[in-house]
């Protein structure tokens, strides 16, 4: 199904097969291309090559066209500082340094980066028709914020009627703003109001609520969708959000994502969310991110929920952590395979597997999800089921898939990450790829010449002479050392003449040879019960 | 006597300033910190009393509510008006050594960041706690925090940081930091950061909310 069609789904509450994936690509867009931040989001061109090689890498059901919340305040006589890794920041704000309210216009289509950013949406629009476009603007509260700075937060108490009525303002620019971002081809506009983070439900409701409402209402009346987007610690305020009447709430790491669920869920609203960004997402490495998403998307589950992370994306996240999501996204098989993991690694034990492949036969383990159900992995067990006939007996195979919870504590007890795998005594040797057959046959026959080395090796023997009759053990004794000498072995001869222990042996008259073979089976650990086991069976 | 300073306490807590503030409403047309600060110190109560008996409990209390999401920031901002006005009184006792506080801390929004509502929350709760705080302001280079540090010595040092890009300088202004002044004890903080993070960039403290900090500051006194 196309991107636009999945997402219009997810907003609606209908059930989807495939969570709908929606990677915030702000400035990041600019490292995909190799520039900076105040470069890209100057140019239209620059945004379009930048959101363009994020579809291309990214494969998303809809991306956000620019995301700067700093566009409305530099028109409004913010003064910015931009830098090379970030969107600006605003550094004065113009209410607080004696600007006027009434100084202050509406912004038109022709002001600041706004025909960049028209320009930008009109050009996505037209070469991904099927992706939804998230048109941004800046949440009122915090662009009352950037215009009056921390001020607003005393005059919310010392002085309503201003921040009311700056809040007036901030609207009507956020209706103008969404109305050009409409018109030039986004699906969805995005109210992002991060600072609403800092109060309280009520203060919310007061000073809020009333506006917001309003943004929602009018892009609800031009048939469009919205999204309220908030980022920080904003649990407080989720219901509240949701009581405004957005089509979608989306949130980041701070909230958990449960909680937003439960209560957009409970009002009707569809929900998104909340990708670790930076721990995760920019820190982690690849695995890192597939865990925390399908933790998400386990979470989410598939009504109403579009995964993405919390907010945009640092610049600088590694692409190949994204691409990980994404392939994840796409696809359920792995989807399993991370689940199971997961399990491994919150639930088992890990066994010793030090001495394990000590056994006379070679033992090869496929580590499959369930060669059933998974078509590599049945490929993968079919190369090694074709092969085991040539070692004739010699060479022993098993299947562990992971659907159960002993083939999972073994996989992590081998260390092996990735599914099929195919270990040769208990080492990895085939990861994903499904070996050729010659290829498996010479690593089991590598294994099979070397245990016989080995075997050689740590051989030690002993011949006890059991007897008291003196006379008769030490002919059996010269005899015994002479054959030895002649065969050129290593062999220690031991005599017993103690009656009891002449009977331990179980023999019962003397002269008796009994022949010893010993073997080192394990050297400074303590091998687990399965090794052990494995042990006993040749004896 | 106590009651007094009970009341200024109740000024602190409930972002009360003076007598003409119209926030709170249930406190209106009463005397404010302003005007108790004032009279305590008028009836010959101990200024050190002052801060400890009264303003750091209305502190103290503000913080513990902010933790536990019953208030937020523009509460603690009244709280922290109320309380920098009382303090205006008190001033010259500090000057004089009159009133000492518990110890210096060194804070400022690490370079490339210019965020400054967190970073400023925080000073006025640790300086509202009975510490001398020296604020760097923002886009704070490493080199400034050491410099601070080697004025102030035995200070604490906290870094604060709002955006993603910029939480990543603070291992290497902690390590400059270390680097410079060895056994220097580094906070961080900041709506990305968690303690996790600070695990990985080598910080000793990690504080979700400014009392937070505050607790662990008093923790390192003795």
């Amino acid at each position: 199904m196309k991107g636009l069609e999945l997402i219009k789904k997810a907003f609606a509450l209908e059930p989807v097969k495939r969570v709908p994936w929606v990677p915030f690509v702000g400035v990041h867009g600019g490292f995909l291309t190799g520039i900076d931040a105040e470069k890209y989001l100057k140019s239209s061109e620059e945004v379009v090559k930048g959101i363009s090689k994020a579809i291309e890498e990214y494969n998303p059901d809809g991306v956000p066209v620019v995301f700067d919340l700093q566009i409305e305040a530099e028109i409004l006589g913010c003064e910015l500082k931009w830098a090379p890794h970030n969107p600006p920041a605003v550094v004065t704000h113009p209410l607080a340094d004696g600007k006027q309210l009434k100084d202050l216009h509406i912004p038109t289509e022709f002001d600041g980066r706004i025909p960049e950013v028209i320009k930008a949406t009109k050009l996505l629009r037209k070469k991904y028709p099927d992706i939804a476009l998230y048109g941004l603007i800046t949440g009122p509260f915090t662009l009352a914020l950037h215009l009056m700075g921390t001020d607003i937060f005393v005059k919310l108490f010392e002085d309503p009627e201003a921040v009311n009525e700056v809040m007036d303002f901030c609207t009507k620019v956020g209706k103008k703003m969404s109305e050009y971002l409409m018109e030039a081809g986004c699906d969805i506009i995005a109210v992002v109001d991060p600072m609403t983070s800092q109060i309280d439900p009520q203060t919310f409701e007061t000073f809020v609520t009333p506006f917001v409402s309003k943004l929602f209402s009018f892009v609800r009346e031009k048939g469009k969708l919205s999204s309220f987007f908030v980022c920080g610690h904003a649990q407080q305020n989720i219901e509240t959000m949701c009581n405004c009447k957005p089509d979608n709430v989306s949130i980041d790491e701070n909230i958990p994502l449960d909680f937003v669920k439960e209560i957009a869920l409970s009002k009707g609203i569809s929900f998104g969310g909340n990708m670790k960004l930076t721990v995760v997402l920019l820190m982690g490495n690849e695995d890192d991110c597939r865990e925390n998403a399908i933790d998400c998307l386990d979470m989410g589950g598939k009504k109403g929920f579009i995964l993405a992370p919390g907010c945009d994306l640092p610049r600088d996240t590694p692409p190949e952590n994204i691409k990980a999501v994404t392939k994840l996204v796409h696809d359920p098989y792995q989807q399993e395979v991370i689940r199971a993991m997961d399990k491994k690694e919150t639930t088992l034990e890990i066994l010793n597997m030090n001495d394990y492949g000590q056994a006379d036969k070679v033992i090869v383990d496929v580590i499959t999800l369930d060669s059933e159900s998974c078509a590599p992995c049945q490929y993968m067990v079919e190369a090694v089921k074709r092969v085991t006939p040539h070692f004739e007996g010699v060479v022993e195979w098993r299947e562990h898939a992971i659907k159960k919870m002993e083939a999972v504590t073994f996989m992590s007890s081998l260390m092996v990450k990735n599914i099929p795998t195919i270990c040769i005594d208990g080492k990895i040797e085939f990861v994903s790829q499904i070996p050729p057959k010659g290829d498996l046959i010479a690593a089991i026959q590598k294994r099979i010449n070397k245990k016989l080395k080995l075997k050689i090796k740590s051989k030690r023997s002993e011949i006890l002479i059991l007897g008291e009759d003196k006379d008769e053990t030490s002919k059996l004794n010269s005899k015994i050392h002479r054959a030895i000498t002649e065969l050129g072995k290593d062999v220690e001869v031991k005599m017993i003449s103690d009656k009891k222990q002449i009977a331990n042996y179980g023999v019962s008259r003397g002269p008796a040879v009994v022949a010893v073979n010993y073997k080192l089976k394990s050297e400074g650990t303590e091998p687990s019960l399965e090794v052990v086991k494995e042990w006993i069976k040749e004896l | 006597m106590s009651e007094l300073l009970l009341k200024i306490a109740d000024c602190v807590e409930f972002g009360k300033i003076n007598k003409a503030s119209p926030y709170p409403p249930q406190m209106k047309g009463q005397d404010g910190a302003d005007e108790l600060t004032r009279q305590a110190l008028d009836e010959g109560v101990n200024p050190q009393e002052i801060l400890t008996g009264g303003l750091m409990v209305g502190m103290q209390k503000i913080g513990v509510k902010f933790r536990e999401n019953k208030v937020f920031v523009p509460q603690v901002l009244m709280s922290a008006k109320a309380m920098s006005t009382a303090m205006l009184h008190l001033k010259p006792f500090f000057l004089s050594g009159e009133v000492k506080q518990k110890g210096t801390f060194i804070i400022g929004t690490v370079e490339g960041d210019l965020h400054d509502i967190g970073k400023n929350l925080v000073s006025m709760m640790v300086e509202g706690n009975g510490w001398k705080v020296v604020d760097l302001g923002t886009d704070v280079k490493a080199d400034q925090f050491v410099a601070a540090l080697k004025e102030n010595q035995n200070a604490f040092i906290g870094l604060s940081a709002l955006l993603t890009t910029t939480m990543v300088n603070m291992e290497k202004i902690t390590k400059s930091i270390k680097d410079a002044v060895p056994g220097a004890i580094v906070a961080i903080g900041g709506a990305p950061v968690t303690d996790d993070f600070r695990k990985k960039v080598g910080a000793d403290a990690y504080a979700p909310d400014p009392q937070g900090l505050v607790e662990y500051l008093n923790s390192q006194l003795d």
